[in-house]
């Protein structure tokens, strides 16, 4: 028998059974599949098991007792999708954001999302306005064809980041001209200003580094032993920590206090392009914030990015940087 | 439930008369699903190698909802299913074979495809689909994470509760393991739109426009919320101009909810809607230094119109010169506006002006 059928079947075998059903009544009604006595058939089974709870069904093994024989079970209500019980915002935050997700074509688990917001109408009895407007978010959040090498890149280390196993990666480095082969343990992808990046421990550097997906050459996933992890990720590691780090808290050079002013009034949207990290004091006029940099370049370059309403005041070699920076500029639109 | 018998043109597909055979002995089944009706054509190419756990996971989704919607159209189920209606119809095939031990007539899905329409009688088992896998709700939990909102640790909690127990441990494992993004605005501000957005209820919004540099008083009726070249928007009917714009998430600095109620669009409607309802003009065309470019045609919105021979690039970006000009300063020096000739003047001038301030 085929595995999809075999799975299915013994699924509903044990979802319509009154009591737990035995090991021997199971190989009676799959001989070709379970036949023997042997380790074999047990390890087939097993493998089947643990297929069957990637799948969101769990069977369980039963010790018998006086009222009920020993044997393998799904219980109902471990099975079935329950009613999430959220209330309509909550629904709309799941429906909407799930879609938006989806519609970009460049999503982790994108299979798994778009299998979650399918079965979400199952989840929520009353969805009400949620899934009209996931559906418009879906439609509005499209944005053309994603490219293909960086869904199917994402599709794999998901699936590599998942099971623990080591990812052999040809990468190309922004600016380099060669690209380059390395071992790394994947620990997470972020999503960063539309992009997504892989963090990842380097065998070669032994430091956690971060991969532009996009920039990817070609990668092959451990194939041996799909279910045995390779590594643990460290414990210090935290995804959250490395994703919301600013451009110019990138290591570069030795920390540096930078100061920034800004003219009144300052939006929430420039003002949240500092991170959270940066120190803000009011002063005539507008506001001055106050940053630690380890790459400099790329404060200036976001604070050039705001245009004429904000400057560099210090560090007095940024702030003259800057200055060389425009006036090239103006040199070259004459 | 009664249904409609097959009709007897050979188009129905139905499990039981397939099947049918002594209720007590297991009927002789084929060892491979039946092939799909041959085609006049080409050979087909050799099938991609399919996982038959992804057939599985469409199928635990596709029964209960042909299930709950009697009747439903081929095209319409392969939709909700995200699969093509060849592949649905081989599904459909395939769930003919499925049955529960001891294979008796009415152990057997009963499945079958009149004219273009589903049904599937009632097979108690899969009314409903399985809990979410780990990977389903971490997915969507992250998802739900980046656009925040006040209901969103109740919503991830809620996933997590939907996993099955023994894989919840791997669901918190996994959730640290996808970041989409931090929220674009306060949890309070997203809560109020969220809620505002499930009820059909007006908002008054303090909103700062960015073409106008000022700060002002908008209200929309919302009607969804989307995501585009890595911002959130609120789309929705501004009751002042008349019509549907997008609102930055991120430039709302208040949410207000009102009374109002509204009637939202219908599905013919919002299928005609854009983001970006208006022209934005003429494309605007940069050049970008060898530096820089792998960073610039990596990003969403930026389209790559050709290569250079120095290593360089021209682009072209379709949001405005303004947008333009700070794409092109972003880059520090490294990208200038080639045309049109008012975008590049503008660019001049935003790069005059900032220089002033440095006192050039």
């Amino acid at each position: 028998m085929q595995k999809d059928q075999r799975l299915l079947d013994l699924a509903a075998l044990l979802l319509k059974a009154a009591e737990p059903v035995s090991w021997r009544e199971i190989q009676e009604q799959f001989p070709e599949d379970y036949a023997g006595t042997g380790e074999a058939a047990i390890r087939k089974f097993e493998r089947d098991k643990a297929d069957l709870l990637e799948l969101g069904i769990p069977v369980r093994y039963a010790a018998g007792d006086e009222d009920l024989p020993a044997g393998y079970l799904i219980d109902k209500d471990e099975f079935y999708l329950p009613d999430l019980r959220l209330p309509p915002e909550d629904l709309a935050l799941l429906y909407v954001a799930g879609s938006a997700a989806l519609a970009q074509g460049t999503f982790p688990y994108a299979r798994d999302l778009a299998h979650a917001l399918n079965k979400l109408s199952f989840a929520a009895s009353a969805p009400g306005a949620s899934e009209s407007a996931a559906q418009a978010a879906r439609q509005l959040s499209a944005d053309g064809e994603a490219p293909p090498a960086v869904v199917r890149w994402l599709e794999e280390l998901s699936r590599a980041i998942a099971h623990k196993k080591s990812v052999d990666l040809v990468y190309r480095k922004a600016g380099a001209r060669e690209a380059t082969a390395r071992k790394v343990d994947p620990y997470g992808l972020y999503q960063k200003a539309g992009a997504w990046y892989l963090a990842a421990w380097c065998h070669t550097k032994e430091k956690v580094l971060t991969f532009h997906v996009s920039r990817i050459v070609s990668l092959v996933v451990n194939p041996s032993a799909p279910r045995t992890p390779d590594f643990t990720p460290r414990k210090d590691f935290s995804l959250a920590d490395l994703a919301s780090r600013e451009t110019w808290e990138f290591e570069q050079h030795a920390p540096q206090r930078c100061r920034v002013r800004i003219d009144a009034p300052v939006s929430n949207e420039v003002l949240a392009s500092f991170g959270p990290r940066a120190r803000v004091v009011e002063e005539e006029g507008g506001l001055v914030v106050e940053i630690t940099a380890t790459n400099a370049d790329a404060l200036m370059r976001h604070v050039l990015s705001l245009g004429d309403v904000a400057e560099i005041l210090s560090p007095r070699a940024l702030r003259d940087r800057s200055r060389e920076v425009l006036a090239s500029l103006l040199e070259k639109l004459a | 439930m009664s249904l409609p018998a097959p009709p007897d043109d050979g188009s129905s597909r139905k499990g039981r008369t397939r099947h049918g055979g002594s209720p007590s002995k297991r009927p002789a089944r084929p060892q491979q699903r039946p092939a799909p009706a041959a085609a006049p054509g080409p050979a087909p190419l050799p099938a991609p190698r399919v996982d038959p756990r992804d057939r599985l996971r469409r199928i635990l989704f596709l029964v209960p909802y042909a299930v709950k919607h009697p009747g439903i159209a081929v095209k319409e189920l392969a939709r909700r299913c995200g699969c093509t209606e060849k592949e649905l119809v081989e599904d459909l095939d395939f769930l003919l074979n499925v049955g529960s031990p001891p294979f008796g007539p009415d152990d057997f899905l009963d499945v079958y495809v009149e004219g273009d329409r589903v049904h599937v009688a009632l097979h108690q088992s899969f009314s409903r689909p399985p809990r979410f896998t780990e990977s389903e709700a971490a997915a969507l939990a992250a998802a739900a994470q980046a656009l925040g909102g006040e209901g969103r640790e109740r919503a991830v909690k809620a996933l997590r509760d939907s996993v099955p127990r023994d894989r919840r441990q791997s669901f918190d494992e996994l959730s640290g393991r996808i970041y989409a993004g931090a929220p674009p605005a306060p949890d309070s501000v997203l809560g109020r739109l969220q809620r505002a957005i499930a009820e059909h209820r007006a908002v008054r919004l303090a909103y700062h426009s960015a073409s106008r540099d000022a700060e002002t008083d908008r209200v929309v009726h919302p009607y969804t919320l989307a995501q585009r070249f890595g911002h959130w928007y609120l789309y929705g009917h501004d009751r002042q101009r008349e019509r549907p714009l997008a609102f930055r998430v991120d430039r709302i600095r208040e949410c207000q909810p009102l009374a109002e109620r509204f009637e939202p669009p219908g599905d013919a409607e919002l299928g005609r809607m854009r983001l970006f309802s208006e022209t934005r003009g003429e494309p605007v065309q940069l050049r970008i230094a060898a530096g820089a470019t792998a960073w610039a045609v990596a990003r969403p919105g930026i389209r790559l119109v050709k290569r250079l021979e120095d290593g360089g690039a021209v682009v072209e970006v379709g949001a405005g010169q303004e947008w333009a000009a700070r794409f092109a300063l972003s880059l520090g020096g490294q990208a200038e506006v080639l045309s049109p000739a008012a975008a590049r003047k503008h660019f001049a001038e935003q790069v005059r002006r900032t220089l002033d301030r440095y006192g050039a």
